[in-house]
């Protein structure tokens, strides 16, 4: 096995990289590719520097560690971009802003508008049915209402 | 082998499990649940995320789409006592996967139950009628109290939808048959209308006709009555000029008009062209004596002398037709 690895070496690292990389086509999880990464990079530095292979596996074990930060670092200004939908699945956050008239006063902090054909329970500040609310605040399912 | 050997190898694959826990893809339309230590800690939304392996476990696994859970058939015994059979739908969407997660125990399981309760109580204070005509209202009603009761567990009911009431067969029949007497009776009363309405019509137009020919008989004898009485004046008028001419002369005179008005008479009589024998009344010879009586009169006119006064106003009241012939009987 350590004679595979040494005799090898160089290219059993590109071939694992390009292995891992098909993998993570099939099972797609953002996972085995950076994996795949790593093994491509300490492939290519072995062809510079020939290390023996218990260096380069502790490497590749570096590399993968290391790709963690480079990769949130990428996400996190991947996810900052605007995105074409940003109130998929929340839909109350997409209520913020908007007017609505309430259909039941706000008695207790909590009364009713209708919204879309559904009604909605908000809280606020306590009001007469039929004056004008706007929401303020969503939190999951609650919406919070000022008058308008 | 050297252990170094082993532990190189042990120690990728640490790595590559370590790496395989701590990395999360969460896909759109659900949220994830991370316990650390079996105790809740955040969520995680849709996108690449990471957890601490060895501290942190993903919990739940959340949809948060809308999704819709079918409301089992039930038998629900209305405020009149009817039984009807009910089922329905339910759209609910998680809006908090922590509560959704924790707070109750079988979600699904938890909004039917309350959903059929809800039924029960909402469909069991109404008539039948009012269960089968005022689906809405019920939607509405359980709409309400669900909502209200579910959102302590992080989510909300957007519609409950009842699918199907189902009274018993022997009511439905019975429905239907009130439906045919309803619509039955409605024609008679319809039917009866138009016969009264077409009754007074034919009435109404038989009155009208009696009074426009009353009023035509009516128009016709008052012009008859006119004409009479204009012929009575007319008659009357005669009457007086000819008294009138008859005071200013002799009473010849009018024996002459009335000898004269017998021979015309009776010279038509004759002059019949298909006549020929005439059947004269007994009577008739009363008139031929007077004939005689005619003769006379002529003779005394023309015949013997007369003073010549009497003979000028004679002249003036009789027409000078020359001798007056001897009155002789037809001779056909």
């Amino acid at each position: 096995m350590a004679e595979m690895f040494s005799t090898l070496g160089t290219w059993n690292w590109l071939i694992f990289g390009f292995i891992l990389m098909a993998l993570e086509l099939l099972a797609p999880g953002i996972f085995l590719f950076w994996l795949g990464l790593a093994a491509l990079l300490v492939g290519l530095l072995s062809f510079a520097v020939n290390p023996s292979w218990q260096t380069q596996i502790l490497m590749f074990a570096v590399f993968a560690v290391a790709a963690v930060p480079a990769w949130r670092h990428f996400a996190r200004s991947e996810g900052s971009r605007s995105l074409s939908n940003p109130f998929l699945n929340r839909r109350t956050e997409a209520l913020i802003g908007r007017e609505f008239t309430l259909e039941k006063p706000i008695v207790d902090g909590t009364g009713t508008v209708r919204i879309d054909d559904t009604i909605w329970r908000v809280a606020g500040p306590d009001a007469p049915a039929g004056s004008r609310v706007k929401v303020v605040q969503a939190d999951g399912a609650s919406l919070t209402v000022a008058a308008a | 082998m050297s252990g170094f050997d082993i532990f190189a190898i042990a120690f990728v694959l640490l790595v590559i499990v370590t790496l395989f826990a701590g990395v999360k893809t969460v896909p759109q339309g659900y949220d994830w649940t991370i316990e650390r230590f079996g105790k809740y800690t955040r969520t995680l939304s849709p996108g690449l995320n990471l957890i601490i392996p060895y501290f942190d476990r993903v919990g739940r696994k959340m949809n948060m789409m809308e999704q819709v859970i079918s409301i089992p058939e039930q038998e629900v015994i209305t405020k009149d006592n009817a039984t009807v059979t009910v089922d329905g739908v339910a759209f609910y969407q998680v809006f908090d996967a922590a509560k959704a997660s924790y707070e109750v125990s079988n979600l699904d399981q938890a909004i039917i139950v309350l959903t059929m309760t809800n039924i029960r109580s909402v469909m069991g204070s109404m008539d039948l009628d009012a269960v089968l005509s005022h689906r809405d209202e019920i939607n509405e009603r359980l709409l309400r109290v669900v909502d209200a009761a579910v959102s302590p567990w992080g989510l909300k009911v957007n519609r409950i939808e009842i699918k199907d009431i189902v009274p018993p067969a022997d009511l439905v029949e019975a429905m239907g048959r009130q439906m045919k007497a309803e619509r039955v009776k409605r024609a008679d009363i319809l039917q009866a209308e138009g016969q009264r309405q077409s009754e007074i019509l034919r009435a109404e137009g038989a009155k009208q006709g009696q009074i426009l020919q009353a009023e035509g008989r009516r128009e016709a004898a008052f012009r008859d009555a006119e004409a009479r009485e204009r012929s009575a004046e007319a008659e009357a008028k005669a009457t007086q000029m000819v008294s009138e001419a008859i005071a200013k002369g002799d009473v010849a005179a009018l024996n002459y008009f009335i000898a004269d008005k017998y021979i015309k008479a009776f010279g038509q009589l004759a002059d019949s062209p298909n006549q020929k024998i005439v059947m004269l009344p007994i009577e008739a010879m009363s008139i031929l004596g007077s004939l005689a009586g005619i003769g006379e009169i002529a003779k005394a006119t023309f015949g013997e002398a007369a003073t010549s006064a009497t003979a000028a106003r004679r002249a003036s009241s009789v027409p000078n037709t020359g001798p007056t012939p001897p009155p002789v009987a037809p001779q056909r």
